[in-house]
């Protein structure tokens, strides 16, 4: 009559000696097929964004017309060839751009150097940066981030976990209260979110710094940098208060409303009317019932959000002139400095691999209906 | 008629919904008794109110509820003037409980099946948590599910586990009714069989009473005690089983046992001509007169309901 299949991943109770080897054995069959397709995923990404970077190699073409120029212009206006012959100068322009070519690598084909672009930014050797340097003075890829990174997780991070949070929250207590006039306030104001978050920071800028005068137009600290660490800690803080409440405003009723309709409609399960009429109290219910079949998604939604931080506020960061990310990428990409833009992303893809692998364990533990590698 | 041994007594209960093309009158005035340790059947056919019915009388309302009066009577106790609170802490699984539609989407898909079970007398009498299991792996022995299987999560068990459990739920609490809404619908014969077999036992070990709300009228024929017949959104008769089986009075009731293919006997299986009405604008007077066999002039009257010794008819012959 009842249709069990071997025991699952996730139940304890008396697991015989065998099937848990067995058990063993899949998970490590599993995590291995999985791991060399997270891996190849991410080559064929970052080869792939190595080579838009490269623009298939046009960039190569606007690089060698600005080394000739360069390189030209800098010989003729060279006070000691002033003399010079004009064949022999022009051996001398042409040598000095080969030499410069050599240099950069540009002598060589993009279709092999690429292959070592790819070699480098998997084994995260970032290399150094073709035009781009840290405020330190470094041209170290690394450090270029390392410098930049703080500033981007703590805007981000703070706007996304309090976004996360609230909208999740909020829309379990409008699900509770569908039709009431919160609701209908939250889905008439969903429409907002169709403004990005620079066009508020903008409006913000202009109110709150131009007008009342209570808040910084941009920048992370004030200029005289304050003695004490909470002196510090504060500035930041007020610095940091109209692009947060930018990013938040921006997509607040959207997700608001996105968790809404989610949660109605897992609210409307067999098993939560059945829970209800358990008497069971609404907390318990929305707790068990509601957020516990549905814990897979919303810890997917999660994780996503945490890894979605790196990238930063492109626009956002530099509207409140905020030293970012965003910004260093933005830059990266006017400069056609592909090191950077391939630096970025590599961490990226690396981060996006790693959360997907965790999210398959983290289902199982999660749910019991997931058994990892269980599929056919 | 002796108030103490009527466990549940409805009157005049109504459940409107209201829907984009008007107001749908699912449960429309319906009225009826039933006695302690007794099983009514409720029977209609598909769209006619009766799981509308289960709802109301749980006060498990959907979000698009335009009308729900009436007065509910469990022992005593009128429930619809309870608030939300009061209902839940008083009749919600102590008084009342249920077993619902398809099993299979009832119970919690990450819960263990033993802690579903478990879950209402934590709720209701503050048992702890070993207490409770104790009581539930009471409940698994007498529906028959084995022991081990408190462990287990529903998509590890099949239907018909999963229905046993769903009854071992309803009944971990002893609640003085118990609501079967469809229980069987989703099983295959066998398994509905040994599900009514276990229905009827516990009904004889246990003084709970049973609403059983299904279309299949052959089944539902064992455990009956009592009769009703619901047709858009009304109950139009009420009756002893043994009676009603052998000579159903309302012309509906009679056409709907005529359906029902017998063992023995040359009669063939009958059908009614027609569709049910629509509930959003149900006709005035007979709801059943358009497809009924033996109508007259009165039926464009609203027929009155006509008791006849402990039977109830809503039909102008019995008047």
């Amino acid at each position: 009559m009842e249709t069990v299949s071997e025991p699952i991943v996730t139940s304890k109770p008396k697991v015989k000696k065998n099937s848990s080897s067995s058990a063993f054995q899949r998970i490590f069959r599993y995590s291995f097929v999985r791991l060399i397709t997270l891996f190849v995923t991410v080559v064929i990404g970052v080869y792939l964004t190595i080579m838009i970077a490269n623009m298939g190699g046009y960039v190569d073409t606007i690089m060698k017309a600005e080394i000739r120029e360069r390189i030209t212009i800098s010989v003729a206006n060279n006070q000691a060839y002033k003399n010079m012959p004009k064949d022999q100068l022009n051996e001398l322009i042409l040598e000095r751009i080969q030499l410069e070519e050599k240099r950069m690598g540009l002598d060589r084909p993009l279709v092999i150097r690429s292959v070592n672009f790819l070699k480098n930014a998997m084994t995260l050797n970032l290399g150094r940066a073709v035009n781009m340097n840290s405020d330190a003075g470094s041209r170290q890829v690394r450090l270029i981030i390392l410098e930049r990174l703080p500033y981007t997780l703590l805007l981000m991070g703070t706007s996304n976990l309090i976004l996360f949070f609230s909208a999740m929250f909020l829309a379990l207590a409008l699900s509770r209260n569908y039709g009431s006039i919160w609701d209908k306030i939250v889905i008439a104001l969903t429409p907002t979110s169709s403004a990005p978050a620079w066009f508020y920071g903008i409006f913000f800028i202009l109110i709150f710094a131009a007008v009342l005068r209570i808040l910084p137009f941009g920048g992370v600290m004030d200029a005289p940098i304050p003695e004490t660490f909470i002196a510090r800690a504060l500035s930041v803080l007020k610095h940091l208060i109209l692009p947060a409440s930018a990013l938040i405003i921006s997509t607040f009723f959207l997700s608001i409303y996105n968790w809404r309709t989610f949660f109605l409609i897992n609210s409307s399960e067999d098993y939560v009317d059945t829970a209800k009429a358990k008497g069971l109290q609404g907390r318990d219910i929305e707790r068990r019932y509601i957020l516990r079949p549905t814990l897979p998604y919303i810890i997917t939604n999660f994780a996503l959000m945490l890894i979605g931080i790196w990238t930063g506020a492109i626009v956002t960061e530099t509207v409140f002139q905020w030293p970012g990310l965003g910004r260093t990428i933005f830059k990266a990409i006017g400069l056609y400095d592909t090191p950077v833009i391939v630096g970025t992303t590599i961490i990226y893809a690396y981060l996006l691999a790693i959360t997907v692998f965790l999210l398959d364990f983290v289902y199982a533990l999660v749910d019991p209906r997931v058994k990892i590698g269980g599929g056919k | 008629m002796e108030k103490n041994n009527t466990v549940l007594d409805i009157q005049n209960l109504k459940l409107y919904f209201r829907t984009t093309r008007g107001t749908v009158q699912a449960v429309d005035g319906v009225d009826f008794k039933l006695k302690t340790n007794q099983a009514v059947v409720v029977v209609g056919e598909s769209g006619c109110g009766k799981t509308s019915l289960s709802k109301a009388v749980l006060r498990l309302l959907p979000r698009n509820v335009e009308h729900y009066s009436g007065k509910v009577y469990l022992n005593d106790i009128e429930t619809m003037s309870l608030d939300d609170e009061e209902y839940r802490k008083q009749i919600r699984w102590v008084k009342m409980s249920l077993v619902p539609q398809a099993a299979m989407n009832a119970l919690n898909p990450v819960i263990r099946v033993g802690d579903q079970v478990a879950e209402p007398m934590s709720v209701h009498y503050g048992v702890k948590k070993e207490e409770a299991l104790q009581q539930a792996i009471k409940m698994f022995q007498h529906v028959g599910v084995p022991v081990d299987f408190i462990n287990r999560y529903p998509f590890e068990l099949s239907g018909g586990m999963r229905q046993r459990v769903a009854l071992a739920m309803a009944l971990v609490t002893a609640p003085d009714l118990v609501i079967l809404d469809e229980p069987t619908s989703a099983l295959d014969v066998l398994t509905q069989a040994n599900i009514f077999n276990l229905l009827k036992r516990i009904k004889s070990e246990m003084a709970t009473s049973f609403v059983l709300i299904t279309h299949d009228i052959a089944t539902s024929s064992e455990l009956a005690d009592r009769v009703a017949v619901m047709y858009a959104g009304q109950i139009v008769e009420v009756a002893d089983s043994s009676r009603f089986f052998k000579e159903p009075r309302h012309p509906y009731s009679a056409k709907l046992m005529a359906s029902v293919p017998r063992l023995r006997g040359n009669d063939e299986p009958d059908f009614i001509t027609g569709q049910p009405p629509s509930l959003i604008k149900p006709p005035t007077g007979c709801r059943f007169a358009a497809r009924c066999p033996r109508r007259f002039e009165r039926c464009s009257e609203e027929p009155p309901v006509t008791k006849i010794g402990d039977d109830v008819v809503k039909c102008w012959l019995y008047v």
